[in-house]
């Protein structure tokens, strides 16, 4: 297997007072480039805190992370911020869109970050959120904008700056059935298109039919995985 | 992001915010207001001073005086005396373009019907040229030393009662002295002499001659009688000189001060009859002319006469200093306008600081304000950082984004706070010339509004909402994103 992110002996630790909890604990994750993963775990079991050290965002206790060799803990805080607006693209269950910027905004401020120049970043916003069926959007706030529009907005956000990778952290917990299934076919259409996705999840069944493997979390901890059908062969 | 997009992010969020903005913002406005307006008198107040010292050429005026008195001569021989000779050798110290003696005296004088007593100064022509004497309000200065025309001040004007100065120019003056000599004391002591001796010999008593007490009394009764007959005909026997000239101007009023002038100016020339020999009445000439040993001097020999000052007009692309230490070397005291000025300058230098100071104090008041609405806006939109952050935002971006925020409260504060002190200015300037009007004071704008105000207030608008933005911008930028965005 071609390794191209590789998570060993992760740890992130919290002290509460006398107590210390595990958030993440000795976990090793490898993955292929255009992998498409699915991490499952009920609520508390380290799947945010996990994505956040992936992406660069959180700082692990322990262990080390690397991407195409280089790990991340060699990386000063400025080459993480431009790890982060270069190479990641970053999806939430609650969305997180500023709220008092248009769509459109809130798609161009990925671009501030990375040195795209200025001409380019209104097209190119404008050009992502077509493709996601926002063309109607773009003007709109995000609190006139249903659930499902809101995280294709955020979608689009992640996508706009051409990201290697893309973390959704319960991309659909908050959306109906038909608007998760519609984001689940939306990541799986990327990942297709090269992107290599890390999913986080309780909702197994929606990721089940798209992902090619999916790694369970529980108390921090590594607990199995399983190759699905659709994983065979995927990926490079 | 580019400053494009720190200027239009922050007006942004700070219309989001109205009221928050509005409040924040006034108290900057205010501030600068305060340090605009108050910045502004104080400029006023220098540019009329430097303009009135251009406007009467101060900057190459120096005066000259008689040594200290009270103080002992240091120099061996006799102290250095303010005469003819001295302003020979004034006139010809380098960098002086001209020497001329202050010289007044009263006199009586009729306009019309009108008669009244003033005091009347003689200047040289070349003098009265100069920018120190030449500010007219009407007509023209006069022609030649000799010329038998005057200038008077509207000071006069005022005392004739005439309103319209253009109305005296070309009207007959005439100018009379009473003076006092020698020969008229003299002749007084000595008027009905033989008959109020005759009476004098008959009150004598003889049996008492043979005392020596009696005859000395006797000799000191006759003495102060003579005395007093003397001062009688020297202060009352005067002789009148009179002189018959035209107005050729009337000069703008100056009655106080160092740069005084006298009701009437009359050409040296012209003026030297009333000069000539006889004794002045004002008590300080007389005591000088006492003093210095030129008392009975001849009537035409004015070469003994003192001088209370002589004023020098210097070359005005001379430095000062070597000609006052010149005039100082020759053991006369000097006063310099330019020297003058210098403490004007240190004067307003600290009078200016002093309001500066007040309008900071308000000012830091104000950037209390910012930073407090800084903090708020930062609590409120920690998610707001999160996300920035997640997208690549460095903690500089953050820092730079806040601080453009709070400089942007600082420079719509301080441009409109500039604005705004110009305008309480105006205000201000109408009341304070409403009032001079009613006063009758000469009107003078209070005011000034330079560039270096104007740039200074938006500098330090900008600079204190800056530095009160330095707090807030790092606390924002120390917003952990991973905090900031957990989902509860
Ligand atoms: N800042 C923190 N301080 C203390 N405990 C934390 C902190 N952040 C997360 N945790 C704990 O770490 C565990 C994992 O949290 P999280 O990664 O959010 O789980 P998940 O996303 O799978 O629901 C939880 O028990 C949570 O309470
Ligand atoms: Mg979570």
């Amino acid at each position: 297997m071609n390794v191209w992110l590789k998570a060993s002996g992760l740890c992130r630790h919290y002290r509460r007072g006398p107590q210390e909890v595990r958030a993440v604990d000795n976990f090793d994750l490898e993955m292929r480039r255009g992998e498409f993963l699915a991490l499952v775990g009920s609520s508390g079991s380290g799947k945010s805190t996990l994505l956040n050290m992936l992406a660069g965002l959180d700082t692990p206790t322990a262990g080390t992370i690397e991407i195409e060799g280089t790990a991340l803990s060699t990386m000063n805080r400025r080459e993480l911020a431009a790890y982060r607006a270069h190479r990641v693209g970053m999806v939430f269950q609650a969305f997180n869109l500023i709220p008092h910027q248009t769509a459109l905004r809130n798609v161009e401020m990925a671009l501030f970050f990375n040195r795209t120049p200025v001409k380019d970043r209104r097209s190119r916003a404008i050009e992502i959120l077509e493709r996601l069926g926002l063309s109607g959007r773009i003007d709109h706030r995000p609190g006139d904008l249903s659930g499902g529009e809101q995280q294709r907005v955020a979608i689009a956000r992640a996508l706009v700056k051409k990201p290697d990778i893309l973390f959704a952290d319960e991309p659909t917990g908050n959306l109906d059935r038909e608007n998760a299934a519609q984001i689940a076919t939306l990541m799986s259409q990327l990942n297709r298109e090269g992107l290599t996705v890390v999913v986080a999840t309780h909702d197994l069944h929606m990721m089940q039919e798209h992902a090619h493997r999916i790694v369970r979390m529980d108390y921090g901890r590594f607990a199995g995985e399983t190759v699905l059908p659709a994983g065979i062969g995927a990926g490079s | 992001m580019t400053f494009r997009d720190l200027v239009a992010g922050s007006t942004g969020n700070l219309w989001r915010m109205k009221l928050r903005s509005f409040l924040t913002i006034s108290g900057v406005v205010i501030a600068i207001a305060a340090f605009v307006s108050m910045l502004s008198f104080g400029a006023g107040m220098q540019k009329n001073v430097t303009e009135q010292y251009n406007r009467l050429g101060l900057f190459s005026t120096m005066q000259v005086y008689p040594p200290d008195k009270s103080k002992p001569a240091d120099s061996v021989g006799r102290p250095a005396i303010l005469d003819r000779e001295a302003l020979r050798k004034l006139a010809a110290v380098p960098g002086v373009q001209l020497a001329y003696p202050f010289d007044a005296f009263s006199v009586t004088v009729t306009v019309g019907d009108t008669t009244l007593s003033s005091t009347a100064q003689s200047l040289p022509e070349a003098a009265i040229q100069t920018k120190f004497y030449s500010q007219t309000v009407a007509g023209t200065l006069f022609t030649g030393d000799s010329a038998n025309q005057a200038l008077v001040t509207e000071d006069l004007m005022t005392a004739l009662h005439i309103k319209n100065p253009d109305s005296l120019v070309g009207q007959r003056i005439i100018v009379s002295a009473k003076l006092s000599s020698l020969d008229s004391g003299v002749a007084h002591v000595f008027r009905g002499m033989p008959d109020r001796l005759r009476e004098r010999f008959q009150q004598i008593r003889r049996d008492s001659l043979e005392y020596v007490e009696y005859w000395s009394r006797l000799g000191r009764q006759e003495a102060n009688a003579a005395l007093s007959r003397f001062m009688d005909g020297f202060l009352n026997a005067r002789s009148v000189v009179c002189d018959t000239l035209t107005i050729s101007g009337v000069l703008e009023g100056r009655p106080h001060g160092r740069a005084s002038i006298k009701p009437i100016v009359i050409p040296a020339g012209r003026a030297a009859r009333f000069r000539a020999g006889g004794f002045s009445d004002d008590p300080t000439e007389l005591l000088a002319s006492l003093r210095s040993g030129t008392l009975f001097g001849s009537t035409d020999d004015a070469r003994g006469k003192e001088y209370p000052h002589i004023t020098l007009s210097l070359d005005p692309n001379v430095a000062y200093e070597p000609i006052r230490d010149s005039v100082k070397a020759m053991g006369f005291r000097t006063f310099s306008y330019a020297e003058e000025f210098k403490e004007i300058r240190k004067f307003f230098f600290y009078f200016k600081l002093g309001l500066s100071v007040v309008g900071l104090i308000a000012l830091v008041t104000a950037s209390l304000g910012i930073v407090n609405t800084m903090v708020m806006s930062i609590i409120e939109r920690t998610r707001e950082i999160g996300i920035l952050k997640s997208l690549g935002a460095e903690e500089r971006d953050i820092r730079v984004l806040f601080l453009a925020e709070s400089g942007m409260i600082g420079s719509i504060g301080a441009a409109a706070g500039i604005v705004f002190g110009w305008l309480i200015t105006r205000v201000a300037a109408v009341i304070a010339r409403a009032f001079m009007e009613k006063e009758g004071i000469p009107r003078f704008e209070l005011f000034d509004l330079p560039l270096w105000l104007i740039l200074t207030a938006f500098l330090f608008g900008l600079l204190v909402s800056l530095v009160a933005g330095l707090y807030p911008a790092a606390r924002a930028a120390r917003v952990d994103p991973v905090e900031a965005l957990r989902n509860e």
